[in-house]
């Protein structure tokens, strides 16, 4: 097995974990680590496919950056709003007391 | 093409400018609006005179440039898009159930528009992946516009979306790291019937059918459109449904290899077929007005998946303009159903389907609206929605083999007459006396029914309209 499959299958296999872990879940924050772990899967995909020939491939690498910003920004979001729930929830089950 | 890019950077540069300033925040954001409405006229007329217009975004040569084309099509799509976000702005600003003049709104909806006029113009695998993502958080942030309550309904849909777009990703990695491209031209040219680019197209579409509410991804969309606040609701249900369905459309008639998209088509027209009904069975089922025109959401999609699914299967362009047609009809349609729903619910304190009951005596234009609505919806004649059926039935009356897929779609106009007639019946009933008439708005009441009464004029331009979604469909 070369360097490229063996990240390829963790990226796939990393992937899966994440959309597994995701369907299971109901916890806003284990949600949010699960699509974060799928994420980090295709971006290992993304950057083994990137360096699979002599020379790395830019734009792929470009790409992965790309990506990393969108998804830090939509994590900070959703835990953001994640936050918000459970402090409107838990202001809600005082209110009922 | 330069119009159609003042049409894509002014929503994005007053939203950018209100952030900053802080002062008449809602006149800017429509005024842009308005100015972006002309430009896409502006575009649409030029279009006419140069059918294909291409652009390389920063002078970069493929395959590495980012691709704008604009068609008839797109530029029907820009000219629909900045005329949902004006009328829904008239009716946010000026209605006294609308969100205000300062409120988060306003930027946010023309970030959307920007979002979505970008979608529309790009023809590129990656640059859709950002267009989409954009399109996903502003589309939440402007669900929790309507406060705690709607914050459970935003956080699922994004985090659905989030996946979703991990999963068109993780596609569009696969198509590269086998062909070495993202540009849709090249990648038609270049795509052959591989293991790896089935995986990867199947990987893309599902993304795409849950962002698109398509059935049985559906699951997300009532909760998060119903709970939205009224304006925002029409925005989701008219428009950002419909941009990943245009992604879908573009990838599969592309790229997809033959054989591929045939068995895809199958399965799309069966899922559309199922959708249709078990989306008009909700919608018959729910107590609440705005989640019955949320599912109705859901089952009208039906129709679109049947179509964009039998175009696959039997490889027949021509049916892109039923998909189309049908979509701007929807989108209007959809619009007018739901500022009437939202104006009908505030103006009565309940978001229960029984409040309109009496409804046609006390807020006549608002039912009027939203019964002309339903006629699009259903496909009555000569609205919008029975021109873009009529064309998808044609070919299937034309040949016995294809009558079971015409009986589907009469079945789901049956059942959507249904939903529609259940909330027209309800507001037919004797008015209680004794009960005073609420405070109602009869400039928001007309501005609901404006987009309503555009998509029966739609019958009027059906000639030229067919024309250019059939140029600009098949490229």
């Amino acid at each position: 097995m070369t360097e490229f499959q063996l990240f390829l299958g963790l990226g796939l296999l990393l992937f899966l974990l994440g959309v597994h872990g995701l369907v299971l879940s109901e916890h806003t924050i284990r949600r949010l680590i699960a699509i974060n772990v799928s994420g980090g899967g295709v971006f290992l995909v993304m950057v083994s496919l990137a360096s699979r020939g002599d020379s790395v491939d830019p734009v792929m690498q470009a790409l992965v950056v790309t990506g990393l910003v969108v998804a830090v920004s939509a994590t900070a979001f959703a835990l953001r709003l994640g936050s918000a729930l459970t402090r409107a929830e838990s202001s809600d089950r005082e209110g009922d007391h | 093409m330069n119009w159609a890019l003042l049409s894509l950077a002014l929503p994005l540069l007053s939203a950018f400018w209100v952030l900053l300033v802080r002062r008449a925040v809602s006149e800017t954001i429509l005024f842009a609006t308005l100015v972006s409405l002309t430009a896409a006229l502006a575009a649409f007329y030029q279009v006419q005179s140069d059918p294909v217009q291409t652009l390389l975004l920063g002078d970069w040569t493929l395959p590495l440039a980012i691709r704008f084309e604009l068609t008839s099509l797109n530029a029907l799509l820009m000219v629909l898009t900045a005329t949902i976000h004006f009328l829904v702005g008239l009716y946010n600003r000026f209605s006294r159930h609308g969100s205000g003049r300062y409120s988060d709104y306003w930027p946010l909806s023309a970030v959307l528009h920007s979002a979505l006029v970008a979608l529309w113009l790009s023809r590129d695998l990656f640059n859709w992946y950002v267009t989409l993502e954009l399109l996903t958080l502003v589309a939440v942030a402007l669900v929790t516009l309507s406060g705690p309550k709607a914050y459970r309904a935003a956080l699922g849909y994004l985090v659905l979306s989030l996946i979703a777009s991990l999963f068109y990703l993780l596609g569009v990695a696969l198509l590269y790291g086998e062909y070495g491209v993202l540009d849709l031209d090249r990648l038609s040219a270049l795509a052959v019937d591989s293991a790896n680019t089935r995986l990867a197209l199947l990987l893309m579409v599902l993304g795409l059918m849950l962002k698109a509410a398509l059935w049985p991804l559906y699951l997300w969309l009532p909760d998060a459109h119903a709970n939205a606040p009224t304006a925002v609701s029409a925005l989701l249900s008219a428009l950002v449904v419909k941009g990943p369905l245009f992604i879908l459309w573009l990838t599969l008639t592309q790229i997809a290899p033959v054989e591929f998209a045939q068995q895809l088509g199958l399965i799309f027209a069966l899922f559309g077929s199922v959708a249709l009904l078990s989306g008009a069975w909700s919608a018959l089922r729910t107590p609440y007005l705005k989640t019955l025109v949320a599912y109705s959401t859901v089952a009208q999609l039906g129709y679109a998946l049947i179509t964009l699914g039998l175009l696959l299967r039997w490889q027949t362009p021509e049916l892109a303009t039923a998909l189309w047609l049908f979509v701007i009809a929807h989108a209007l349609a959809k619009v007018s159903a739901f500022l009437a729903a939202g104006e009908m619910q505030a103006t009565f304190g309940s978001k229960e389907l029984i409040a309109v009951r009496g409804a046609s005596q006390s807020m006549p234009l608002a039912m009027f609206a939203f019964a002309v609505a339903g006629g699009s919806l259903i496909g009555l004649p000569p609205s919008g929605g029975f021109l873009a059926k009529w064309i998808l039935l044609q070919p299937l009356f034309a040949e016995p083999a294809h009558w079971p897929w015409a009986l589907a779609i009469l079945l789901g106009t049956l059942a959507s007459a249904a939903y529609v007639f259940r909330v027209v019946a309800l507001a037919f009933d004797r008015y209680d006396v004794e009960t005073e008439l609420p405070q109602t708005d009869a400039l928001a009441q007309w501005l609901s029914l404006l987009p309503a009464l555009v998509v029966w004029g739609l019958a009027l331009i059906s000639q030229p309209l067919m024309l250019w979604l059939s140029t600009g469909a098949n490229p």
